[in-house]
């Protein structure tokens, strides 16, 4: 099976704030701000827009974006479940609507200040207190002190660490080629501000084996994309960034970052699932792909996605990142506006951005021969996936 | 010049004047004897054949022949001229009458067997200006006591030490600060898991069963092999379990380190635990180093009571059984680890243990007594420490293994309640002398105290030389370690 929606739809306007600790202003300011450039960047009134896509955790529901905005009716209007992995999700959802002629302008944005305001990395102790299934799946890990992200993950990365002899050394690999990308563009948190592997082994413990290094930053910003039909897209200000492919993915005793009951623990089962739909609607392979945007909250859990989408085959993700493979020169450079380590957490929509950009040949990191990315979103959750394409 | 003391003045010249005086060679109240072997042998839950029959003693007896023993009474000291005798007795006029033990330094000769009678003779060996501890101001005494035989043949000496401290002058905060922290966050349950925690409230770890016979944890609405929801009954949904046997491995574990959370332990282990009947949790796992964590070690099932109304498992390292054939020496290499071994620290240890020294001092056996000296509890006497030490890595050692010396130094109290973690390893530098001749390799081992969900210091720490077979040297048969 595959999607009749793949290659029909494209994004067409990328826009975002600064990215910074400390924006200055509300969440919601930050919301608009970033909507109302990517319509600027597509040459489209934000009046015209008739959809939103957002995923789970957005605060700044569509009806305040739309007031806001000047957006008088909307005939579409979707959330994505399961917080970061719903970053694709949006486009895939927006996509569909589209294609299907449910609306013909949609917005998915992501805004908020996760580092000035709530910090994100702070984790759920003091949430999920009622007793729906929900808060109730909680209780199997909060009480005993596993309550932030990065704590989950770590479980992942000891496993996988024992099944396979990586390393920290290989995940620093992952900071130290985000950090690289970073360094490259102005647009970065870290613009300027390269780390090498030693940096990264020196960097402290923040929930073994996950060291600070290891840890996307906790950023205030915007993200907002703009899809429409590939057809419509052909009238606008860009070149089209041309979803080949989207897909969300969800496998067997999927959980919230705590998928810990499955038989093993080393692999991102859902991951596969996307990355399995993703290659069969695209008509694409591994071997396609110049760069990737892999998601990147903890760089242990993007070695395994390598091996989810055939790059290497399993537990091998450590040696295919070997020797610079994964940085500018190399023969997949990810992250090359620096993900999320380097260049701020807007919970994987940056990344989309970015992979515009190389469609376009607009990136600061451009990567040449750069026709097909792939984007991820978040790993060890409910998650999506893309491609985007070069109009053929 | 003299202070003042509670009771009297300290005659800091007098006191100090004793210093290297020897006292008079003294008999042992009693025979080295079967009966106190095996005695000795429950309370420190020692397994070895060589010494559970009571033929031979437990080298780390060696003192213990000659403590004043219960017989005499609780309470009961000896109160000869010898010189350190006179120096605890002008400390304890001065108002320094707390007493406890801070070192104990032993070295073996010949094994004792029943029938041996020793005679001790001690010298005051040292006496330190006056200090501040965490017990309160006092002075250390330091002596050094000869062991010999019915022939006159010595067979071990001791370096011991003590502190005399003035009672009420110390810390009494808890050293944990238990009393500020917040609870843990409560876990939420509905009807679906209710049975679950309800069991931990009984020290029952409940795994879901369905009909299928199929076991899964987290509890699932659904049996995954067929899809069939536990079955209904007349009081609405059925749930079925079987309690979980407690013997697990460890699958995978973080240690959370940053952000710190105020109502966990920091740094706080978080296991990924496969229980043995094929299901996986989330837990806790105390009583080991994190820089002891490994995947796949064998872990026990415990309990931690975290609320008034909730009781949460947690994990600790299995107790390695005593090894039962020879460690040759040369399979032994610098760094090798002794396995951790979590001990219950209870008052039938603390007190039996105290027994089972022929130690009658009253804070061993009576908490009241133990208060006025300024502790919580009754406390672990110097004697049980040592032995427990000494057991543990006898088990390690295995038969044949001759343990040659042990030097132990005290830290924190531990009181029943507390659960006394040992650790250690084969010292660098030391297994490259393991050479094939000697067998002969040095220890280090520490005792933690884990109370409640946080270790809160070192019980005791030391170093232990022991002899190992070799090639060249037959293994004893029931020479104990």
């Amino acid at each position: 099976m595959t999607s009749s929606f793949a290659r029909r739809t494209a994004i067409v306007g990328i826009g975002a704030t600064e990215f910074s600790k400390d924006s200055g202003r509300t969440p919601m300011r930050l919301a608009i701000e970033a909507c109302r450039a990517a319509c600027a960047d597509a040459g489209v009134d934000p009046s015209e827009v008739d959809g939103m896509s957002i995923f789970s955790m957005e605060r700044n529901q569509e009806i305040e974006v739309a007031r806001n905005l000047g957006i008088d009716e909307m005939r579409f209007f979707s959330m994505v479940p399961h917080g970061g992995g719903g970053g694709c999700g949006t486009v895939a959802m927006a996509a569909m609507a589209v294609h299907t002629g449910a609306a013909e302008m949609v917005l998915c944005y992501r805004a908020f200040n996760e580092r000035s305001w709530r910090r994100f990395g702070s984790g759920v102790s003091g949430h999920h207190t009622g007793e729906e299934a929900d808060d109730v799946s909680y209780s199997w890990s909060t009480p005993f002190g596993l309550v932030t992200p990065a704590q989950w993950a770590a479980i992942f990365a000891t496993r996988y660490m024992h099944a396979y002899g990586a390393t920290s050394a290989d995940f620093g690999r992952i900071a130290v080629a985000d950090r690289r990308h970073a360094a490259n563009n102005p647009a970065a948190f870290f613009h300027g501000r390269p780390i090498t592997l030693a940096d990264h082994q020196e960097s402290r413990m923040i929930a073994d084996p996950i060291r600070l290094l290891d840890c996307c930053q906790e950023s205030d910003g915007g993200q907002a994309l703009l899809v429409t039909t590939v057809d419509r897209a052909r009238d606008l200000a860009q070149r089209p960034a041309v979803v080949a492919a989207a897909t969300q993915g969800v496998a067997a005793d999927q959980w919230m970052m705590r998928s810990y009951y499955r038989d093993d623990i080393t692999g991102l089962p859902e991951m596969g699932v996307v990355a399995r739909r993703l290659w069969a609607d695209s008509g694409l392979g591994p071997s396609d792909v110049r760069t990737a945007m892999l998601y990147d909250h903890f760089t242990p859990l993007v070695l395994p996605q390598f091996e989810e989408f055939g790059f290497c085959a399993p537990g091998e993700a450590k040696d295919f990142i070997a020797d610079g493979a994964i940085e500018m020169g190399g023969r997949l450079p990810i992250n090359t506006n620096g993900g999320q380590l380097g260049e701020a957490y807007i919970h994987g929509m940056n990344g989309i951005a970015e992979a515009v950009r190389q469609i376009r040949g607009t990136s600061v990191n451009q990567v040449e021969g750069a026709d097909d990315v792939l984007v991820t979103s978040g790993s060890g959750v409910p998650t999506s996936g893309l491609i985007l394409s070069v109009e053929s | 010049m003299g202070t003042v003391g509670d009771e009297g003045v300290l005659d800091e010249a007098g006191l100090m004047a004793l210093v290297g005086g020897v006292g008079a060679a003294t008999r042992a109240p009693v025979p080295v004897d079967a009966e106190a072997i095996r005695l000795w042998c429950a309370a420190m839950g020692a397994t070895d054949p060589a010494v559970l029959d009571g033929a031979v003693a437990p080298p780390a007896m060696l003192d213990v022949w000659s403590m004043v023993g219960m017989e005499r009474g609780v309470g009961a000291t000896a109160t000869t001229d010898d010189p350190h005798h006179r120096a605890y007795g002008l400390l304890s006029d001065a108002g320094f009458s707390g007493v406890v033990a801070t070192n104990s330094d032993h070295a073996y000769g010949r094994l004792l067997r029943p029938g041996d009678h020793l005679t001790r003779t001690t010298t005051l060996a040292a006496i330190s200006e006056r200090k501040t501890t965490a017990l309160g101001e006092g002075h250390f005494v330091t002596t050094e006591s000869d062991f010999v035989d019915e022939a006159g043949a010595s067979v071990g000496t001791m370096r011991f030490t003590v502190f005399k401290f003035r009672p009420g002058t110390g810390r009494t905060a808890e050293p944990d600060g238990a009393a500020e922290r917040p609870e843990r966050p409560r876990p939420r349950c509905n009807a679906d898991q209710a049975w679950h925690w309800e069991g931990m409230r009984h020290h029952e770890l409940r795994i879901q069963r369905f009909p299928s016979g199929r076991l899964v944890h987290p509890p699932r609405l659904a049996d995954p092999d067929t899809g069939e929801p536990a079955p209904m009954g007349p009081d609405g949904v059925e749930y079925d379990w079987v309690v979980a046997s407690g013997d697990a491995t460890l699958h995978s574990w973080t240690v959370t380190r940053h952000p710190p959370h105020p109502a966990f332990p920091d740094p706080n282990v978080v296991g990924l635990v496969d229980l043995a009947e094929g299901v996986r949790l989330i837990s806790n796992v105390v009583g080991v180093a994190p820089e002891r964590l490994e995947v796949g070690m064998p872990l026990r099932l415990d309990w931690h009571d975290t609320h008034e109304d909730v009781t949460l498992h947690r994990f600790r390292p299995a107790v390695t059984p005593r090894r039962d054939q020879p460690r040759p020496a040369d399979t032994v290499v610098a760094g090798d680890r002794l396995p951790v071994e979590p001990v219950d620290v209870t008052v039938e240890l603390v007190t039996g243990g105290a027994v089972a020294t022929r130690d009658p001092q009253d804070v061993h056996h009576d908490p009241e007594a133990a208060r006025a000296r300024g502790l919580p509890d009754v406390f672990m006497n110097i004697l049980t420490t040592t032995g427990l030490v000494t057991r543990w890595i006898g088990d390690w050692a295995g038969p044949g293994a001759v343990l040659d010396s042990v030097r132990v130094g005290l830290g924190v109290p531990t009181h029943p309640g507390d659960v006394l973690v040992l650790d250690g390893s084969v010292l660098e530098g030391t297994a490259d002398e393991v050479d094939a001749a000697t067998g002969r390799l040095e220890l280090a081992f520490t005792a933690a105290v884990l109370r409640g969900d946080r270790t809160i210091g070192s019980h005791a720490r030391g170093t232990a030389t022991v002899v190992l077979p070799t090639g060249d040297r037959p293994t004893g048969d029931g020479e104990p370690a």
